[in-house]
């Protein structure tokens, strides 16, 4: 068990590095060198040597890349073209924002998920799994911000319930306590269930041929046999073992759910790493761009890794070899 | 001999595909989607019949601009006073373009290094395999939005770039398909008959994986049109003024109270045709089912 973890982390320090090199050789792919966008017409060959030289740009591509590596592992991303700040500062702003609002999506699609998913389960065949099979259907062919326009419509523009942009009111810094976190939930709700609602269609599927599967098990026979209530039947014996496999999907999801956040922010005008990274390729700041790519793969990386390691200790059932294959 | 190992090949392959098409043609929701996917081609092939009105020109702003939904309208003009249906019947050109030769890029791309990878084994197959993770764990939109920062746009580069990022998925299938083909008898006579490794990939390992290529090739077209559509709602697909679905939708974000027509429908056409493909896929893998190659 505890070889499988040591390989798991492995791999996937690997994997880091690999993203790594494949996303410095793509910055070497383009046309002219990093920098020669933002080179003025008028300027002399002489300061463009000078600025190559600055930036490291006229050495080898192999050095250039051990430097780069050097300083990318250390958290170092260089300046924002655009800000004119250390990338890991603006990083630190976006980062916790985009957190926030993935986090919240992850929670509501997994009740939302999980409920849908085991009513379809223990209703077979009804209406209800009927309905919940066409919904997931069509929630899956549904672009994101064409949804996220017509709840704007429907809620903001049309009902006035809830905000259309932003993480909180203007001016929300005076309210305390209660009041500062009800707004800020209102502004939460739309970004969140756009960004968690083709998930939690995939998780309902998921669930429900799960639950389908244990529902089947000897022992969910006896403990209807030995007479206990059916409510306890499905949340004590059957959801326990039914959620194991289940946690895969949410280790899975973490690309999803980042990758939603670009078009899911910009819409919403979230302040998270999603816009970030729009605005930085309207403005062409490729230290930026490089840094969330990077940033991004990390943590689908390590969400892959938790996802893989509390899988194999919630099933006991599960022994891994030394290969990493599951017996 | 080895024509016989090979007809014998056919064979199967031949009667996989007719019982798999008349399967198929039982299931409602898979011929409806094939059904939506065929009028989405012919809308896209006969645009100019289906409507007067040009796509790109400009309309009379003062009195046209945006319109609603009327007779002479039906889905209303937007701020350039341009017919919202007109430009939605083009804008089908696009995205079905877009996304047939994307697919097909990513399918030849992925079955390639697919097949390599699990037809070479050992330490070039690690080695591949590796890069594909890492390439898998970049979130495909942010990928592409790397890719476009650094090529500026055209139709042509999204086309491309949406091939040669969405490959991925294809290479763990083929690989995982060619693992398992090439230890069977067909192609162990083969290689016993001399047969090289290219011609053994090219003429037994990928025949045998087709069905199950085309079944996940399908499937991934919507998600290439949904992709296709966010990223011209970014401003970071198809420049203007080809009509694009997902651009439109960007264009009615700012009059969604006034003009709610600009919006709702090219996203409608989004979904719609999302859907015709998920239902198409989705019936052509339960009647082409992969484990009954496997």
């Amino acid at each position: 068990m505890q070889r499988f973890f040591i390989r798991r982390i492995l791999q996937a320090v690997l994997l880091v590095l690999i993203v790594l090199t494949i996303t410095f050789f793509l910055l070497h792919l383009a046309p002219g060198d990093p920098m020669s966008r933002y080179y003025h017409p008028d300027i002399s060959p002489e300061t463009i040597a000078q600025i190559r030289e600055h930036l490291g740009l006229d050495r080898p591509v192999l050095e250039q890349y051990v430097r780069w590596m050097g300083s990318f592992i250390r958290g170092d991303f260089g300046m924002s073209l655009r800000f004119n700040r250390p990338v890991s500062a603006l990083l630190a702003e976006t980062i916790p924002n985009t957190l926030r609002l993935t986090v919240a999506s992850l929670l509501l699609y997994i009740i939302i998920g999980s409920a849908l998913g085991i009513l379809s389960a223990v209703r077979r065949y009804s209406l209800l799994d009927r309905i919940n099979t066409i919904a997931a259907l069509f929630i899956y062919s549904i672009p994101s911000f064409w949804l996220a326009l017509m709840l704007i419509l429907l809620f903001s523009l049309k009902a006035g319930i809830l905000p259309s942009s932003h993480m909180e009111s203007i001016g929300a810094g005076e309210l305390a306590g209660g009041a500062l976190l009800w707004d800020r939930l209102r502004h939460l709700v739309l970004p969140a269930f756009v960004l968690g609602v083709a998930s939690a269609a995939g998780m309902a599927r998921y669930m429900r041929g799960s639950m389908l599967d244990v529902l089947r098990e000897d022992y969910i026979r006896t403990a209807r046999a030995k007479g206990l209530p059916e409510g306890r039947v499905l949340l004590k014996h059957a959801l326990k073992n039914a959620a194991i496999p289940v946690v895969t999907i949410i280790g899975l999801s973490i690309p999803l759910l980042l990758g939603g956040s670009v078009v899911v922010e910009k819409i919403f005008s979230w302040p998270g790493m999603g816009r970030l990274m729009v605005d930085a390729i309207y403005s062409r700041d490729y230290p930026v761009v490089l840094a969330v790519n990077f940033v991004v793969a990390v943590m689908v990386i390590v969400g892959n890794l938790v996802a893989d390691i509390g899988y194999a200790l919630l099933d006991p059932r599960i022994t891994y070899s030394g290969g990493g294959r599951r017996r | 001999m080895m024509d016989t190992v090979k007809s014998n090949g056919d064979c199967i392959h031949h009667g996989a595909w007719s019982t798999g098409w008349s399967r198929f043609r039982r299931n409602r929701l898979g011929v409806a989607g094939m059904a939506i996917i065929a009028v989405l081609y012919v809308v896209a092939v006969l645009a100019p019949l289906f409507t007067p009105y040009d796509p790109v020109a400009q309309g009379d702003i003062p009195r046209m601009r945006y319109a609603p939904p009327c007779p002479r309208h039906l889905l209303g003009t937007d701020k350039f006073g341009r017919d919202v249906m007109t430009r939605i019947l083009y804008g089908s050109r696009i995205s079905l373009l877009i996304s047939l030769l994307a697919v097909s890029i990513s399918v030849v791309l992925g079955s390639a290094v697919g097949a390599a990878a699990g037809y070479l084994g050992g330490p070039a197959d690690a080695v591949i395999m590796r890069i594909v993770d890492a390439l898998m764990a970049i979130p495909r939109l942010f990928l592409l939005l790397t890719c476009i920062a650094l090529f500026s746009g055209s139709l042509w580069l999204v086309i491309i770039l949406l091939g040669a990022t969405g490959w991925m998925a294809t290479a763990r299938l083929v690989r995982g398909q060619v693992l398992s083909l090439r230890e069977q008898d067909f192609v162990r006579a083969a290689e016993a008959l001399g047969a090289g490794g290219r011609s053994i990939v090219v003429r037994h390992l990928l025949p045998n994986t087709l069905t199950v290529i085309i079944v996940a090739a399908t499937l991934r077209i919507g998600g290439i049109i949904l992709t296709e559509a966010a990223l011209s709602f970014l401003g970071l697909g198809v420049p203007p003024p080809t009509p694009s679905w997902g651009q439109m939708v960007f264009e009615g974000r700012e009059v969604l109270m006034s003009a709610w027509w600009v919006s709702t429908f090219p996203g409608l056409a989004i979904a719609v045709t999302v859907i015709g493909f998920n239902l198409l896929g989705d019936g052509l893998r339960d009647a082409f089912d992969p484990k009954q190659f496997t």
